[in-house]
């Protein structure tokens, strides 16, 4: 009786018309919303009987898939390349810091690589805003682990973490391709390759994003465990060079990184093109390239 | 697994080079309603040594028509009441115009909320770092904008946080955002960050020094903002009428509404 | 997520189907499901120097069909705001409703509460009001089909005009016209009004002879609009709303010098 009188002594003014559940979280609740899991849905129907399983994420393909239709109205930074490899003193991690959307280059000064924490190290490919939110969310779960268990986290339970989580999300959007490197007593140099599809691999070398393949070329023909520290900076760097060089959507700047057992240090944020003159005038390679200045 | 459940003899290993077929089958579909416009006007903002300058038109478009010549797309954030006399944030908003709307109340309420219950205003870095979740809490569907957020940082230097629709975000001199971002954004990175600007006489070819970066003066960036407004508006539709700039230095916000072409 | 170096970090097409660009086309009202079915054509209206004036025709279309010839388009609220709707008519009947409930509502809790508060939502909140329950409505999919005007006055006294539309959308200038008026009023009406500044030069009868004069070019050119209208005046004394207008000194003169449509060809 009570919640109908409620029901009808109330009527449409008070139907909660003009504010939606989201959002009274940030006047009542402001003190827990960050890195939630709680995400505004397009209110789309999923339909059971049909193909249309994906109703949702259909929609927010239309809406943000630039490849298939250049003129959707949103348009999400991608394209990358990236790198890691495990090597006898640590890990190597190096990217380019290029982002595009469409035909447009939206920034030449991405940081793609994440400081999860000081000993952790994430990379981004994909959707620039889906590695910022779930790598943060992921140095979160870290330091909850450290806090409960008094002790660091593995990589691998690190990066497990991350491959449930967007598990999860599977289908419904997500695009990233990451790589997790740490050094910890109990595992080494430990690398792992995560990405939104739910795959979760351990290796010695990976390459990630557009710019994968050209990146592979140089990496694999160089590449061996016994590498001193100076030869693995100068082969990460060499091999993000060769993916600027050919894969239009790479470029900018070589971010370089070194992860050792006591933390990363961090080996610069260089411009492309003098390393690119150098490399050939200095080293005699890209012959393609003329350099007369005739 | 969808993945692996192509036939590998017909598609190899799952790496075709045709293209993406254009055309969905037709099925059953509930809704056809586009939840987006682009209301057009474009966006600009740069940081100083002290200070930081947001610049927006105020035209307001939906298609070739110009809804009205006055409707910002710069706000003041975070004051304690409603005039956002004591704000100490900048957020401009260009796209479509009421999710822009929807998320600088939504920013603002956060900050108010904040201060409300620590007693001091937001910083800087922690409100484009909230900004950044609460774009991302829509990423299954997007605000679509461009925000651009401006104020001054813990040691009083300039800061400019630029997102996108999904609110991935990165620290930056400066930032164009909109309609025009491609014409403005080439004359920034030229004028600004002092791109392919080389030190005359300093070599030959490989040889040239770059030009050093140094942060431009407030009056040389107001300068600038104009230029480059009154250059897109010559060049693009979606550009005109005012120039609405908000400059946040220590004493204050400052707001200036500049006249630009009305055709 | 596709792998290939081409569409590196995109959908697949076998895991989420075929890019569907249907999804992202423009609103064109009868493409939808949710689509406007008996609609109302422009609303007009325009500031002077001691409010507003607003109008919109009797008329609510069924396609082609003009369907209804004496439904009134304009709503007074709370005897100190108009609201203009454009668009669907079953949804500003819902929206006429909404209203009246809230004004209801308000008249009882801010006279009992607060003796010496204003007595209700003033136009500026109305317009509020109204434009974040259409994008509300967006949001869940499910818009109001309407683009509105509110008219009134705000909380220093000062004309007050402003538009929403079925998105959200909201936006103010000294004249505002909704669908084809935009095309074919609002330009006539800046040329009285082009900025605030020049609000304070209009009189009453400046601005209502601009609206009159509109109302007519409308009914000559818009094909869904009808010569019998509606009219209202807000200014502080309140509204004055006149329901049965009607466009007076037509001139048809320019009709005979239209060639070249349809079958015509002399």
């Amino acid at each position: 009786m009570d919640s109908l009188v409620a029901r009808y002594s109330r009527p449409a003014a008070f139907q909660n018309e003009t504010l939606s559940d989201d959002q009274y979280d940030d006047f009542q609740n402001d003190v827990s919303p960050s890195l939630s899991l709680k995400f505004a849905m397009p209110p789309v129907a999923q339909l059971t009987m049909s193909s249309y399983l994906h109703q949702p994420s259909a929609w927010l393909r239309a809406a943000t898939d630039d490849r298939s239709n250049p003129n959707c109205p949103i348009k999400i930074a991608h394209g990358t390349t990236t790198l890691a490899f495990r090597f006898k003193d640590g890990i190597i991690v190096a990217t380019d810091s290029r982002a595009t959307a469409g035909n447009w280059i939206a920034s030449q000064t991405v940081k793609k690589v994440i400081e999860i924490n000081n000993c952790l190290l994430g990379t981004m490919a994909g959707g620039a805003a889906d590695c910022q939110y779930w790598l943060a969310w992921l140095g979160m779960q870290c330091r909850l682990h450290e806090l409960r268990h008094k002790r660091r986290i593995s990589v691998a339970a690190a990066s497990k973490i991350l491959a449930n989580l967007v598990y999860q999300y599977k289908g419904m959007g997500l695009s990233m391709g990451t790589m997790c490197a740490g050094v910890t007593p109990e595992e080494g140099p430990a690398l792992y390759y995560i990405d939104s599809d739910g795959t979760r691999l351990a290796g010695n070398l990976f390459c990630v994003g557009s710019g994968q393949t050209f990146a592979y070329g140089v990496l694999d023909a160089e590449y061996r465990y016994d590498l001193s520290e100076e030869e693995a900076l100068e082969l990460g760097r060499r091999s993000i060079l060769a993916a600027t060089h050919r894969d239009a959507y790479s470029g900018g700047y070589i971010n370089l990184y070194h992860v050792k057992e006591d933390g990363w240090v961090k080996h610069g944020f260089n411009d492309t093109n003098p390393i690119f003159w150098k490399t050939k005038l200095e080293k005699g390679e890209f012959t393609n390239v003329t350099s007369s200045l005739e | 697994m969808a993945m692996f459940s192509q036939n590998p003899v017909l598609n190899g290993p799952n790496y075709s080079f045709a293209e993406v077929p254009q055309h969905a089958v037709d099925g059953l579909r509930e809704h056809r309603f586009n939840p987006y416009t682009d209301n057009g006007g474009s966006t600009l903002a740069i940081a100083g040594a002290d200070f930081a300058i947001i610049a927006g038109d105020t035209r307001l478009t939906a298609g070739y028509s110009i809804n009205t010549r006055y409707a910002p797309k710069v706000f003041k954030i975070g004051g304690s009441t409603s005039s956002q006399d004591d704000a100490n944030i900048l957020l401009s908003v260009v796209g479509f115009a009421a999710d822009g709307e929807a998320l600088k109340e939504r920013l603002d309420a956060v900050c108010k909320m904040y201060r409300y219950r620590h007693g001091k205003p937001m910083s800087v870095s922690a409100c484009a770092k909230r900004l950044s979740t609460i774009l991302y809490q829509k990423r299954f569907f997007p605000y679509y904008v461009h925000a651009i957020l401006g104020g001054l940082d813990e040691d009083g230097t300039g800061a400019v946080y630029s997102y996108d629709p999904v609110g991935s975000y990165e620290r930056e001199q400066c930032r164009a955002g909109g309609a025009a971002a491609s014409l403005i954004m080439p004359f920034l990175d030229n004028q600004v960050n002092f791109k392919n600007q080389y030190i005359p006489g300093s070599g030959v070819g490989h040889e040239l020094q770059e030009r050093e970066r140094v942060p431009l003066p407030r009056n040389e960036v107001e300068v600038l903002v104009k230029d480059a407004f009154d250059s897109a508006v010559e060049r693009h539709i979606e550009v005109g009428d005012g120039l609405q700039m908000m400059i946040i230095t220590k004493d204050g916000i400052e707001e200036r509404l500049l006249p630009l072409k009305k055709d | 997520m596709d792998h290939r170096p081409q569409a590196w970090g995109r959908p697949r097409d076998d895991v989420y189907g075929a890019y569907d660009a249907s999804y992202m086309q423009t609103n064109q009202p009868n493409q939808h499901t949710q689509s406007p079915i008996v609609t109302g054509t422009s609303v007009l209206g325009m500031k002077f120097k001691d409010g507003v004036v607003i109008a919109a025709d009797n008329l609510a279309s069924y396609g082609s069909l003009a369907r209804f010839t004496d439904v009134k388009r304009l709503r007074t609220f709370a005897e100190s705001s108009v609201v203009g709707f454009g668009g669907d008519v079953s949804d500003m009947q819902y929206l006429d409703r909404h209203l009246t409930e809230l004004a209801i509502d308000e008249a009882y809790t801010s006279t009992t509460t607060t003796p010496n508060a204003q007595p209700t939502l003033n136009a500026r909140n109305l317009h509020k009001y109204l434009s974040k329950l259409l994008y509300h409505r967006r949001s869940k999919f499910d818009p109001l089909w309407n683009s509105l005007l509110v008219a009134g006055l705000d909380e220093a006294g000062a004309p007050f005009l402003a538009a929403a539309d079925l998105l959200g959308t909201t936006f103010t200038s000294p004249s505002l016209a909704t669908g084809f008026g935009s095309m074919l009023a609002q330009p006539i009406m800046r040329g009285l009004v082009p900025d605030e500044a020049s609000v304070a030069q209009v009189t009453r009868e400046q601005a209502i002879n601009c609206v009159r004069e509109c109302m007519k070019v409308l009914f000559y050119r818009d094909a869904r609009s009808l010569d019998s209208y509606s009219l209202a005046v807000v200014t502080k004394d309140g509204v004055e709303l006149s329901e049965n207008e009607k466009l007076e000194n037509q001139s048809w003169a320019f009709a005979d010098r239209i060639k070249g449509y349809g079958t015509q060809t002399v």
